[in-house]
């Protein structure tokens, strides 16, 4: 199914709808690109064509992760070593159960693992939030406090590298102690968190910690995965022009800012004069942003009816397998679809197609 | 359609021509001279050297772990350029379009991706698919995952099920042969070792680097993969150690193995300083074991950045980062270490390993076992190539080089006393017919009649560096795709694998050591015809038997 400002229409027409709006278009911007491999390769490949930008959806998170990464650098550790092998767990902030309600059992499943260093009991810290329930054979405390997130931080790794602090609530004080002595007696210490929920100062706070446990012992850090494919999607930006999302092609050389390029600014200022929005998982959705003339493929049409063109695409894992990243190996996998639907077109189709269009225009 | 390339001088190792001919391609591949035909396109390269496409048989181009590199290091590409690599100052430089692209213009059309991380195969298939030109094939990492340690911890390391699980494994990530990365050394990191010999043992399972190693050979070879298991030896980058490259070589009990970027293992530890060229040991130890093939990891002065699984080794070296940022990923199996380097031609330690690299390839009695590479991006980034063939093939050259990096370095080597310079023929050897024999790519490397119509032409000129920085000519498949050194149509390429036979029940036995320990089914990271929209984007290559 497709429309044409909100009318019906042939998918055929709907594709030159949307060659004539964005081969007019001066900047468009690829945004939402909740899709899957094959969907972001097609964006990316867009963009390039038009001289536009590509963004997320989740690209707030993405892109201070990826500013951090290469800053500093960073000691990850993959969600298989963390479930078989870290004997503390730090729980940074209430992104990651919010990101994944069942994170606790499946990092602490009731089977044995693999062989793993040190003895020590098996213990999850929740910085920042209220103790959830673990499993029996899992130790777990929380430290709140009427300190913010980031003081918690900076605190517990204050304490952690055993640096004078001095604060008047004892019993944060008393709690932090703990932990920091736990964490410097840890075999394999993982700080896991969201970088959708802490700033980069908090970030580098925790990568600073990691080196500095990694002097003697093993630490890591976990991030949780972005919503939509996030992760997948950043990957493939990378592989693809060297960079993260929220880069754009206008010039010679792509070019990364994650200020300059976010989609609702780009649309906001009118820096964009055209979107593309992108919502094509199955079993996800995002909200798209208004102001400039869009080309809206997604899954679910009925939320995107009043776009200017609007083409139902198939969902990636929904209506055909995709290829994304999944957090169980901390990597790119192939989701089979839960029930094949060869009739409606993918995103890669679509975009492959207004790109095959555009360039017959051009020639 | 028949195309002759006329009155080159061939350069053909394999099928023994090293004169002035002709070469016809026609339907994608390399025919006899055809009688009684005209040919439909001609092109006179007379005076022109005339070879197969190249094969690089050792560049890290794709994967999790090239991407993670990508990550750290965008402005890569901006601090190469800055110090006069021939890269263009992009981002997009070190993308994987760029590279296809590169490589192409330089005369190659195969490349291997030499670490292949099996739970992210589909990353490393995706991306070399995004890959123009060339051909590639990818190996794929054990060795540090915890099936294999628990195999052989349980006496089954000379079991089918050890050789089972491997077939599984090439079969399930597409890969052309197997790759072993420090054995067992990148496991006892996780259990917060930070050095790891031969003989020493893996914590918890009691494994050592040899039985690891001695078990992947027996296995590889049972399985009649043709490329023998490829080794990133211990102790990487130490001075002193080619005494455990000779050890590990003398282990190798006359089967078949393949030594990866050998120079890294090429150091002795005279001197004041600790650290000298081993280089004539390392060689005496190569050149007497038939059975092991090394390609050479030859080092360039210049910004680059390290990639590799031996997270052990990268832990260690992330104190010399420059930039100083690193990423230590403490993945499934091996991981993955990224850290930056900057090779200084005025660093003693520096010049030694480039005058080492030098010295391997210039002292290899047989140059079909001694194979050309610089583990890109590692030693340095492949647009080097050029100018490593070109110190190879001109002793000038060299001793201009030599002027210009310490006199202590120069004393530790004995590069100045070599006068050797390869041929045109063992050049093409050490970049083409070697590397494809040794990875049981027998259709190329070579412009014998029925072989892939992978063709390069060169213009001859004293300056190697600019006659093999861009082909006049590069034919992929029996299409011209570069034109004066410059690519003039853009195709896509095939991935080559194997498909070694194993017993079903491996899968089983595998699903359940997955799904216990990490909650996954190996179906999530199983490669698939369907991974690109491209069909016969997989081809299989025979077994040795």
């Amino acid at each position: 199914m497709a429309t044409v400002k909100g009318e019906e229409a042939e998918l055929d027409s709907a594709l030159e709808r949307a060659a004539d709006l964005l081969g007019r278009a001066r900047f468009p911007v690829i945004g939402g690109l909740f899709t899957d491999i094959s969907g972001a390769a097609a964006a990316l490949a867009l963009a390039e064509k038009l001289g536009g930008a590509v963004d997320h959806a989740a690209g707030t998170g993405l892109s201070r992760a990826s500013r951090v990464m290469r800053e500093t650098g960073a000691t990850p550790a993959s969600f298989g070593e963390v479930r078989n092998r870290a004997d503390t767990v730090v729980v940074i902030g209430k992104g990651p159960l919010e990101r994944d309600p069942d994170l606790i059992a499946k990092l602490f499943p009731g089977k044995p693992g693999l062989p793993r260093p040190g003895d020590n009991q098996r213990e999850v810290i929740f910085l920042g939030l209220d103790k959830v329930r673990t499993p029996r054979h899992v130790r777990s405390s929380s430290i709140r406090g009427r300190a913010s997130l980031p003081e918690l931080v900076a605190l517990l790794a204050a304490n952690v590298r055993e640096t004078r602090f001095d604060i008047r609530d004892k019993a944060l004080c008393t709690k932090l102690n703990r932990a920091g002595e736990r964490i410097r007696k840890s075999a394999f210490a993982v700080f896991v968190y969201d970088p959708a929920e802490i700033e980069e100062p908090v970030m580098h706070t925790v990568l600073e910690t990691v080196r500095h446990l990694v002097l003697t012992t093993r630490a890591a850090i976990m991030t949780v995965a972005a919503p939509g494919n996030g992760d997948g999607v950043n990957l493939c930006s990378t592989w693809t022009c060297g960079l993260p999302v929220r880069t754009s092609f206008a010039r010679e050389v792509p070019e990364h800012d994650a200020w300059a390029y976010e989609t609702e600014r780009l649309l906001e200022t009118g820096e964009a004069d055209a979107l593309v929005w992108i919502d094509a998982l199955e079993g996800e959705g995002t909200k798209r942003p208004k102001g400039a003339p869009t080309v809206v493929l997604s899954s679910s049409p009925g939320r995107a009816s009043k776009g200017d063109v609007v083409i139902e695409v198939a969902s990636a894992a929904g209506d055909h397998d995709a290829a994304l990243y999944l957090s169980p190996i901390s990597g790119i996998g192939m989701v089979k679809a839960g029930k094949a639907n060869k009739d409606k077109p993918t995103v890669a189709d679509v975009l492959t197609r207004i790109a095959e269009l555009i360039d017959a225009r051009n020639a | 359609m028949l195309i002759q390339l006329k009155g080159g001088h061939v350069i053909d190792p394999v099928n023994k021509r090293d004169a002035k001919g002709d070469v016809f391609i026609e339907d994608g591949r390399i025919v006899a001279a055809p009688q009684g035909r005209e040919p439909d396109e001609v092109y006179d390269v007379t005076g022109k050297i005339v070879m197969a496409g190249a094969v690089d048989m050792h560049s890290h181009i794709a994967g999790s772990n090239v991407t993670l590199g990508r990550q750290l290091m965008p402005e890569l590409p901006y601090l190469a350029a800055q110090d006069g690599q021939p890269i263009s100052p992009s981002p997009a430089s070190w993308g994987a379009y760029a590279t296809g692209i590169r490589y192409a213009e330089m005369g190659y059309t195969t490349v291997i991706e030499p670490a292949m991380i099996p739970t992210h195969a589909i990353e490393a298939q995706v991306e070399l698919a995004s890959i123009p030109i060339i051909d590639v094939a990818g190996l794929a990492i054990l060795g540090n995952d915890d099936y294999t340690l628990e195999l052989l911890r349980d006496g089954k390391g000379r079991s089918d099920e050890l050789k089972d699980y491997v077939a599984w494994t090439l079969n399930h990530s597409k890969a052309i042969g197997l790759k072993v990365i420090n054995a067992g050394g990148s496991e006892a990191f996780k259990f917060n070792d930070r050095t790891f010999s031969l003989d020493d043992e893996v914590p918890d399972y009691g494994v050592t680097s040899r039985a690891i190693v001695e078990a992947m050979q027996k296995a590889v070879a049972d399985l009649a993969v043709p490329h023998p298991p490829h080794v990133h030896c211990n102790n990487l980058g130490i001075a002193g150690n080619v005494e455990t490259a000779v050890a590990t070589i003398e282990a190798t009990q006359g089967l078949p193995i393949h030594f990866a970027h050998i120079q890294f293992y090429g150091y002795g530890k005279e001197g004041e300083k600790g650290f000298s060229s081993g280089a004539a040991t390392l060689m005496d130890a190569v050149n007497k074991h038939k059975n092991a093939t090394v390609d050479v990891g030859q080092v360039m002065f210049g910004q680059t950045v390290t990639i590799s699984g031996d997270i052990l080794r990268q832990f260690d070296g992330r104190r010399a980062a420059s930039p100083k940022k690193w990423a230590i990923n403490q993945g499934d199996g091996n991981g993955t270490g990224v850290v930056p380097y900057h090779y200084k031609s005025k660093s003693f330690v520096n010049a030694l390993q480039w005058a080492i690299g030098l010295e391997i390839f210039l002292m290899a009695e047989d140059p079909w076992r001694v194979l050309f590479s610089t583990d890109h991006p590692n030693g340095a980034l492949f647009v080097r190539y050029p100018e490593i063939i070109h110190l190879l093939m001109d002793k000038d050259e060299r001793a201009r080089w030599l002027d210009d990096v310490p006199e202590a370095s120069r004393e530790f080597s004995n590069l100045a006393e070599i006068s050797r310079e390869l041929t045109y023929s063992e050049i093409a050897v050490i970049t083409r017919g070697a590397p494809a024999k040794l990875m049981g790519l027998n259709d190329r490397g070579h412009l014998g009649a029925g072989a892939i119509g992978d063709v390069a032409v060169y213009t001859e000129q004293k300056n190697k560096t600019k006659m093999f920085a861009g082909a006049d000519y590069v034919f992929k498949s029996g299409e011209l795709v570069v034109r004066k050194g410059k690519v003039v149509r853009v195709t896509y390429g095939r991935c080559y694998h194997v498909e070694p036979g194993y017993d079903p029940q491996i899968k089983r036995r595998v699903k359940s050591f997955y799904d216990s320990k990490y909650g996954v089914d190996p179906s999530w990271f199983g490669v698939s015809d369907a991974i690109t929209n491209r069909r016969d984007r997989f081809a299989t290559i025979p077994l040795s038997r």
